[in-house]
């Protein structure tokens, strides 16, 4: 192909962007030699790698006649799908330095000698692991396995064994023995009590402080971890049997020949033995009732305390340097500091929300309460800041006495406060797992009360001169208030420049099979074809309603004349809006994604016939809350609906409540048997002033519940990870779904459609 | 009506059928049924609502008569229509009306299958009026204080299709089941799937497990039927890891990927 025409075969592929002239000839040059069907094929990898990354998709072309010596045409595809995962997942450079250097590595991998990479089978082992704890671990990967308590980290690749089923089963092991030690409750945070003379301060985890006060921290680390390993294997060989045996038959022989003569490395081994030679080994550095406790899981992570200071005194040689042991692949390290950092995160987390719900707490008080307890009847208009600060000037009474399950109460002036069952929850679980709440907090809620009453007062004055032409004000919920913010929210309505590009004939190129599949299901919806009985006329007779006449008749009951079965098509009356969120969040493949759904779904719903409408929905700020054109219910899906869709770009934050509130108004007028609202979102609704946290939840939560007051069903599709938190709150249990996998979100969306409303 | 009486034996349970009592649910039914009120039992598939049910009817000592409804469920198959006997026109009763004949309890299983037109045929039994009329007879039964009408679903389910209308919903007193706490789903897997203590505690460990997982796409947990019949399996000789894909896995999920982490589940507890 000629240079001239490859390049413009480009500029049409990348429309409207239109990169550089030299930039592209350069990295173009090469296919000049190669026969046109290659280049189409190489060609058409552009439209995928372009909007995701415009460097990255000139790297691909630059670095191409070296890549083509490796891989096949055919491998190609799949290559690109790996570096874009690179890229989403770790940025360019990293996507770059795949492509470049790691190509060899990866034709091993092909070829299925390069060992188990982790990516590979993290779906598989990413819902065991969180079956198995029952919570939501994350797992991350990391170059030797640990845990922050939040997530478990694994390596990248194992390849221990040359059997890719033991390298997997490596990894189950590393998973399960890493959660062990949360289970267990290894990273203890209270001083027992013949060690509360060694100090901690609040920000470290006190086992740190612990290992600290030894001579050779290290060691000292190292002994607790084993004794802590010992008894996470015991747990475990009791809650999965199944695992230790396989365990037992296929890892441990591999690692058992690893072992030297340093003294822990003897307790080390205690977890590559069975019983028998456990206690045998154990025998060396603990009494007999001590081995029996770990090994019939009666220990504690006290014990390992406790007995990591005799061992310590034992085996520590004053005049030699400590050379920390390597530890075994599952045991993986004890990453103090990491604990800490998620522990923090953790508090940071649980202490908002709390700051939040006591801040609701205080506002939903009444006068009089109020009165009773600051005791200074001056004339109360409104609280005022300065007197919540002065309520709230309180610290949390029995505290210490929180193990006796007795109901946690505010003092106030003397005046004892009971807190709603929710808030009182939460102050226990943090006072269970941090030990104290702090007094800060009691202080921002009272400020965070305060401020909502002004702004209260505030938005009253200023509402009035907001107004503007050409939008809508809706109503905002404050949940602090448990009431409307009159007219908080100004929502503009935009058009989207309609853009023609190829993108849609390259999607319905892409999902070619899959649009086929699609209509032919949707057109069998269309089809609902089923008999109806009892009909004046029809194809057949209905013998049931024969009989029955002449029953009837011979009853002495006038008989119906409704003795026909006729074919009938079921006539489907839905309405339905999309409201696509166009937040920053949704830059690259996620915006893509979307719109890829947008295009199939308009093209199955073109064939279902039911009543749809698309809109976008982004902004910033209450004052400018933007929600854009892309197919009104009436309008019929062309070439300007197309451009449209195209046109979706990503662009500022995510304020739900006014756009499902507008498409709650909408739908109201429509009269359909069904009327659904679908959300299509990447994450929690927030805005960039205080349309966050829990005042974002609260309020769409509330737009959702109008909705389903006017009969209108509200559902969301998200691939926010952390959906699980807030989604069944705002949208209720079952009306919601989440997908994780954003590559499988244009297969997925027309399925949940169907699956919703047949 | 001989007849009718013969159908009706049927539908006696004398044998006490096991149910273990998770709450007070089986006091606000008795309480319902004593004060005429109907039931709506509400909860996720294979927790006990159709057994609790058998249990009631057999604590109050009346038949149970159980529809299961489709969408192809019309109003004369639930009050009646006439029959051809030997060239006459005999009208045979459909089950709801007798059930409200018998005085006995009429359980209308997963309602929500039932098209909504149908449903509404039990409005007037399950208010205070407590008739239903047969326009076919031209007759209004009246219920006796021993009838109970009560209906099932599933609220899991998505099909915004398949919802329960207000009016329907809003005549009955309604109880919330869910799976049994873990002591007792064993007991009960224990006693019904005839596993021992051990088998039965490490299943409801795995279905604790499996439940957890509906934000990783499964869309209900194992059941406490689906240990139950596992168990079964394991009883009557299979492998544990045989039966557990077979009875336990498999009907869980299509998806390969949750399939294998389920997998995955069973090999390490067993």
């Amino acid at each position: 192909m000629k240079l001239a025409l490859l390049t413009e075969r480009f500029y049409d592929l990348v429309a409207p962007d239109i990169p550089n002239e030299w930039d592209l000839e350069e990295v173009l040059e090469f296919l000049i030699d190669e026969s046109d069907p290659t280049c189409e094929a190489i060609l058409g990898h552009i439209p995928i790698i372009w909007p995701v990354s415009h460097s990255l998709c000139l790297d691909f072309l630059r670095l191409l006649p070296k890549t083509l010596e490796h891989l096949s045409l055919e491998q190609i595809p799949r290559w690109i799908g790996i570096t874009l995962d690179h890229y989403e997942t770790d940025g360019l450079r990293t996507a770059q330095r795949f492509m470049q250097d790691d190509i060899e590595q990866y034709l091993s991998k092909l070829k299925g000698c390069g060992g188990l990479s982790f990516t590979s089978i993290e779906k598989r082992l990413l819902p065991y692991i969180r079956g198995i704890a029952r919570n939501d671990l994350q797992i991350g990967q990391a170059g030797t396995s640990y845990t922050d308590t939040t997530s478990i980290y694994v390596p990248e690749e194992l390849s221990f064994s040359t059997n890719n089923d033991n390298n997997f089963l490596l990894y189950k092991y590393i998973l399960t023995f890493q959660w062990g030690f949360i289970a267990c409750g290894s990273f203890i945070n209270k001083a027992p009590s013949e060690f509360s003379h060694i100090e901690c301060d609040k920000d470290t985890l006190w086992l740190r402080s612990f290992f600290a006060g030894f001579e050779e921290p290290l060691l000292a680390r190292d002994i607790y971890h084993s004794l802590e390993s010992i008894r996470v294997q015991s747990f475990l060989s009791r809650e999965l049997p199944g695992l230790i045996r396989a365990a037992g038959t296929y890892i441990f022989p591999r690692f058992a020949s690893s072992i030297t003569e340093h003294p822990l490395q003897a307790l080390q081994q205690t977890l590559l033995t069975t019983n028998a030679n456990q206690s045998r080994l154990l025998d060396h550095y603990l009494s007999k009732k001590e081995c029996t406790q770990y090994l019939l899981g009666q220990a504690s992570a006290y014990d390992s305390i406790k007995n990591s200071v005799k061992i310590f005194s034992r085996i520590h040689q004053t005049n030699s340097e400590y050379i920390p042991i390597s530890p075994l692949p599952f045991q993986g390290i004890l990453k103090l500091r990491a604990v800490e950092t998620a522990r923090k995160i953790r508090e940071q987390q649980m202490g908002e929300q709390f700051v939040d719900m006591m801040a609701a707490y205080l506002l939903t008080l009444s006068k009089k309460e109020l009165d009773i307890l600051h005791k200074q009847d001056s004339g109360n208009k409104g609280l005022a800041e300065s007197d919540i600060s002065m309520i709230m000037d309180s610290e949390f009474a029995q505290t210490a006495d929180r193990e006796k399950e007795t109901p946690i109460l505010v003092t106030i002036n003397n005046e004892q406060l009971k807190l709603p069952a929710e808030l009182e929850e939460l102050t226990k679980n943090f006072l269970d797992e941090f030990g104290h709440l702090p007094t800060h907090f009691c202080s921002s809620a009272a400020g965070k009360a305060g401020q909502a009453m002004i702004e209260q007062d505030v938005a009253g004055q200023t509402e009035k001169s907001s107004q503007q032409t050409g939008t809508l004000l809706y109503d905002e919920w404050d949940y602090r208030r448990q009431g409307y913010r009159k007219n908080w929210c100004s929502l503009h309505f935009k058009n989207l420049p309609p853009v023609y590009s190829p993108f849609i004939q390259n999607t319905l190129d892409k999902y070619h099979g899959l649009t086929i599949r699609l209509r032919h299901q949707f057109e069998m919806m269309r089809n609902q074809e089923r008999f109806v009985k009892r009909q004046r006329e029809g194809d057949d007779i209905d013998f049931d309603a024969l009989v029955e006449s002449i029953s009837d008749s011979h009853a002495g009951i006038s008989a119906s004349d409704r003795l026909f079965i006729r074919l009938q098509r079921d006539e489907r009356d839905i309405a339905v809006l999309f409201l696509v969120d166009m937040s920053n969040s949704t830059t690259g493949w996620v915006n893509n994604a979307l719109k890829e759904s947008l295009v199939l779904m308009a093209e199955a719903l073109e064939v279902l016939g039911d009543r749809y409408g698309i809109y976008g929905f982004s902004g910033m700020r209450r004052s400018r809350c933007e929600l854009f054109h892309v197919k009104h219910l009436s309008e019929s899906y062309g070439e300007q609906v197309k451009g449209r869709i195209c046109s979706i770009v990503p662009r500022e934050y995510t304020r739900m409540g006014a756009p499902i509130r507008h498409a709650t108004s909408i739908l109201k007028e429509i009269d359909a048997k069904v009327r659904l609202i679908i959300t299509l979102t990447d994450g929690k609704p927030e805005d960039y002033d205080d349309y966050k946290g829990k005042y974002a939840i609260e309020d769409t939560r509330h737009a959702l519940l109008e909705a389903k007051t006017a009969d209108i069903h509200p559902f969301c599709i998200t691939i926010d990870h952390q959906a699980k938190d807030y989604m069944q709150h705002m949208y209720g249990p079952a009306n919601y779904i989440f997908i994780d996998n954003i590559r499988k979100l244009p297969l997925r969306i027309p399925e949940i459609y169907r699956v919703l409303t047949s | 009506m001989r007849p009718v009486k013969t159908r009706l034996e049927e539908h006696l349970i004398t044998e006490e059928p096991y149910y273990l009592a998770s709450g007070r649910e089986i006091e606000i039914a008795i309480s319902a049924h004593k004060n005429c009120l109907p039931l709506l039992l509400k909860g996720p598939t294979g927790c006990g609502k159709t057994r609790f049910m058998q249990f009631l009817a057999w604590k109050l000592k009346r038949p149970l008569i159980t529809v299961s409804c489709h969408d192809d469920l019309s109003t004369s198959d639930l009050v009646g229509r006439f029959l051809i006997r030997s060239g006459e026109a005999v009208w045979t009763d459909g089950p709801l009306t007798l059930a409200v004949r018998a005085g006995a309890i009429c359980y209308l299983d997963e309602i929500v299958e039932a098209r909504k037109d149908t449903t509404v045929v039990i409005h007037p039994l399950a208010d205070d009026r407590r008739e239903l009329p047969m326009e076919k007879l031209g007759e209004l039964l009246l219920a006796p204080p021993e009838f109970m009408i009560s209906v099932s679903y599933n609220p899991g389910y998505q099909s915004v299709l398949k919802d329960l209308k207000p009016s329907t919903r809003q005549r009955f007193v309604a109880i919330s089941f869910d799976y049994p706490s873990p002591e007792m789903e064993a007991e009960i897997v224990c006693r019904e799937g005839g596993v021992d203590k051990k088998l039965a505690d490490s299943l409801v460990k795995l279905a604790g497990m499996t439940r957890s997982l509906k934000e990783s796409g499964l869309a209900e947990g194992a059941s406490t039927r689906l240990l139950i019949q596992t168990g079964q399996l394991v009883r009557d000789g299979i492998d544990i890891h045989t039966a557990c894909r077979a009875a336990l896995i498999e009907p869980l999920s299509d998806d390969p990927e949750l399939l294998a982490a389920l997998q995955e589940m069973v090999s390490s507890i067993f």
